[in-house]
């Protein structure tokens, strides 16, 4: 059962992360959700979309990171492996709840969460002796607080990657409702023979509609570019050229046997 | 000399249809305005004008809750969003109709007409086919996956799906009172309709006949150069003012009252029939529509064949728990339609050019039909308006008689003789020569799009095959066996249709959790 806890320094003095282990969760999500902020950076390697969220039917915007369900084409050897891992990876095994205890203004809207039955988690000395495969090594993992108690710099880092998260999250959906109400939004569908033949149809997935970008007035994109908005639409409409680098890094996996087999045959 | 020759040519100019006047703002009214006034620019400079005149006295009907796919076409060429549409009408999704109790009455005596054709339809017929397994599965069953999903309270498609798009074909359920208050927004705010509230006390004649302009109690007179008679049952303008005559169809279609009820649902997350639901009765047949927030339920029944006390009490009764405070709205129905629909400058929509029994929804349809043959084929001048009203009155009465054909056919395939309504129903006295002939023909084949010709059908073959055959009807196959040498194929399709229903299944959400969530989330444009 997953355990969700409030981080507390009391709590969770002694609590260690297995970085690698703790993006784990990842690997078999086709799609992740990313922010506009790291647009930017997302366009090196990933094609970044926009697709419908299953529950909702709201879009979200995402670099998608397979073909298949459950197909993570970064995801190699145990850990996430590209140039730039988008935040909603690193945050890993944190997460931003809804602070349900508010009561003044002042206070947060959103608290820190950590998953404590997720992968890479662990709970130092308590756990050493009776889970010993699931414990780490000593002095290995990253410390949650110092022996002085005082918050890591990785703690740190992990705060403000949420943080960029939540602001992240209210700009990008700001973001994709003016390109809906441009109607700059338009259905990309892939279809895509690999090398082994096999053929697939990736669908649901949303990119801009550069016909009707072209055909907005001087009043439209002068507010698009006012709301800094010009730079995340060709960032998206570059990194459709990334569809290639995945299909690529598809082919590759499918010609190499995978690791489990080399093992094997040695 | 110049200015002589270029005014005696402006004297035969006939004038140019500038202003519509529609008197009546129930659904037929506002319908209308709509789908003119988005085609013919009406909020803009140069478009036509559409005005909407609407008492503020007279309550509209409102029970049509029922409506056709075509409604998806007909709000989004008014540029209306779904989401909005189906949050303000109370609106649920409508994939077709189960007609429970209309062979024998037995409680296991049910059929389905959906909305989606059978598989493979344009390529071949499978219902000599599905002769062969008759005894073992119902003709909708092999056929389509839309029984499936509506006998499973699923919706016909999910929240990630576009707005009007669908996963199986749909149509809606609304409430009708809601219904014409979104429209007289929409088309008022974002159509450039001019609405006036005010009653119409008198008609000013032109020398031609036509209607020169209405006479309002407060608003002085309302000129026009075409007139939509919209004003229901009244029938105002074409009945009243032009006596055209009422062409009464009661002696096929015997249905002549109606007992209309709102149930409200026990709790928020009782589930919502994504079908009408129509079950006979001893001299009529109820209709049971789930709404968002309520049911609508009625008892239509002939008078002549049972008592209003005996119509209450069998409505009572189906809906149970008869300690219920319910409200039962009596409604007369008068069967049948106007002689012509379009004279002069005047032409009806709705209910002032006829009502049939609401047992295949075709009211609201026939007010879309209607509405967009005069938006389509509007005249600029009044010199061609004779030729459109023409056609306007022909193909409309061919769609009447159609619908007329079809309805009665439910009734003639009925084996039930507990009453005398039904004994009544199959007298060949009261079935049309035309259906008479169709039925002779389908002793020995399928109904078929041969059968159906014109531009202007309203049912398709199809929808007879789910009647004809939901309904037990055995045609003989066995002088076309000869013809019958694709089995292969057609045991290809009803598996195909088995795949489908095992898709749909694992896909489509219930309906009531998809409403939930078109409350809270809707759907998108794309």
């Amino acid at each position: 059962m997953t355990q969700l806890e409030s981080l507390n320094k009391s709590h969770h003095r002694n609590v260690k992360i297995d970085l690698a282990s703790a993006k784990s969760l990842c690997a078999d999500q086709r799609m992740m959700p990313v922010v506009l902020s790291e647009f930017l950076k997302l366009s090196i390697q990933y094609p970044i979309l926009l697709t419908k969220d299953e529950e909702t039917g709201q879009f979200v915007a995402v670099a998608l990171c397979g073909f298949e369900d459950s197909d993570n084409l970064f995801w190699q050897d145990g850990q996430w492996n590209a140039v730039y891992t988008p935040l909603n990876v690193r945050r890993h095994p944190f997460f931003v709840g809804a602070n349900e205890h508010k009561k003044n203004e002042q206070d947060h809207d959103y608290i820190i969460c950590i998953n404590m039955t997720g992968p890479g988690v662990y709970k130092n000395n308590l756990q050493k002796d009776s889970l010993q495969e699931n414990s780490l090594q000593e002095n290995s993992g990253q410390a949650l607080f110092d022996d002085g108690g005082q918050e890591t710099s990785f703690l740190k880092e992990m705060q403000s990657v949420l943080g960029s998260l939540i602001d992240g999250e209210i700009q990008t959906q700001k973001f994709i409702n003016a390109l809906l109400e441009l109607k700059l939004v338009t259905p990309v569908s892939l279809d895509i023979t690999f090398t082994n033949q096999q053929k697939i149809r990736a669908e649901g997935l949303y990119s801009i509609d550069e016909d009707k970008l072209k055909s907005l007035d001087t009043a439209q994109i002068a507010q698009l570019h006012k709301s800094d908005y010009l730079g995340p639409i060709y960032t998206m409409i570059a990194s459709l050229g990334q569809i290639y680098a995945l299909i690529q890094k598809k082919n590759a996996q499918l010609k190499s046997p995978s690791k489990w087999f080399q093992k094997a045959e040695n | 000399m110049y200015d002589a020759i270029q005014s005696s040519q402006e004297q035969q100019i006939s004038p140019a249809i500038r202003s519509i006047v529609i008197v009546g703002g129930g659904a037929a009214g506002w319908i209308t305005a709509g789908l003119l006034a988005a085609k013919h620019h009406s909020a803009e400079d140069g478009g036509i004008q559409v005005t909407l005149i609407e008492s503020p006295d007279i309550k509209i009907i409102g029970v049509g809750e029922g409506t056709w796919p075509t409604m998806r076409s007909t709000l989004q060429k008014m540029g209306i969003s779904e989401t909005e549409f189906m949050r303000s009408c109370d609106a649920t999704f409508k994939q077709g109709a189960k007609f429970a109790k209309w062979v024998d009455g037995s409680t296991e005596d049910f059929y389905y007409h959906p909305l989606m054709l059978p598989q493979g339809f344009q390529k071949m017929d499978l219902a000599p086919y599905w002769h062969n397994y008759a005894d073992r599965i119902s003709f909708s069953e092999a056929v389509c996956f839309q029984e499936h999903i509506c006998e499973q309270g699923r919706a016909p498609k999910l929240i990630t799906t576009s707005e009007y798009d669908s996963v199986a074909n749909y149509a809606y359920h609304l409430n009708a009172g809601k219904f014409a208050e979104f429209l007289q927004k929409h088309c008022t705010t974002k159509l450039g309709v001019r609405h006036i509230l005010d009653n119409v006390t008198d008609i000013s004649s032109a020398e031609n006949g036509d209607i020169a302009a209405v006479m309002t109690e407060y608003n002085g007179s309302v000129a026009g150069d075409l007139f939509i008679d919209c004003t229901g049952f009244a029938s105002l303008l074409l009945g009243r003012h032009y006596n055209v005559p009422f062409l009464d169809k009661s002696d096929i279609l015997f249905i002549d009252t109606a007992l209309a009820v709102q149930v409200p649902y026990d709790s928020e997350e009782d589930a919502i029939a994504s079908h009408t639901i129509s079950t006979a009765q001893s001299a009529g047949w109820i209709w049971d529509i789930g709404l968002s927030s309520r049911r609508g339920i009625g008892h239509v029944y002939s008078s002549r064949h049972t008592s209003e006390d005996q119509a209450q009490q069998d409505l009572r009764a189906y809906i149970g728990g008869t300690d219920k405070d319910l409200s039962i709205r009596k409604i007369p129905i008068k069967s049948g339609h106007r002689q012509t629909f379009w004279k002069n400058n005047c032409v009806a929509v709705g209910l002032s050019a006829g009502f049939l029994e609401p047992l295949e929804a075709s009211a609201l349809v026939l007010i879309e039909l209607s509405a967009t043959m005069i938006s389509d084929q509007l005249p600029a001048r009044r010199d061609v308006m004779d030729i459109v009203a023409k056609r306007f009155n022909e193909t409309t009465l061919y769609r009447w008689d159609r619908i007329i054909d079809f309805l009665k056919l439910h009734y003639i395939l009925s084996k039930r003789t507990d009453h005398q309504f039904w004994n009544d129903n199959r007298d060949p006295e009261t079935i049309p020569e035309s259906l008479k002939e169709l039925m002779n023909l389908w002793k020995y084949r399928a109904p078929g799009d041969m059968d159906f010709t014109s531009n202007n059908e309203v049912f398709p073959a199809a929808s007879y095959q789910y009647v004809l055959y939901g309904m037990g009807f055995k045609s003989d196959f066995s002088l076309s066996q000869q013809n019958l040498t694709k089995q292969q194929q057609a045991d290809d399709l009803f598996g195909r249709n088995m795949q489908a229903v095992q898709r749909a299944m694992a896909s489509l959400p219930l309906h009531r959790d998809l409403i939930n969530k078109v409350h809270k989330h809707g759907f998108q444009a794309i």
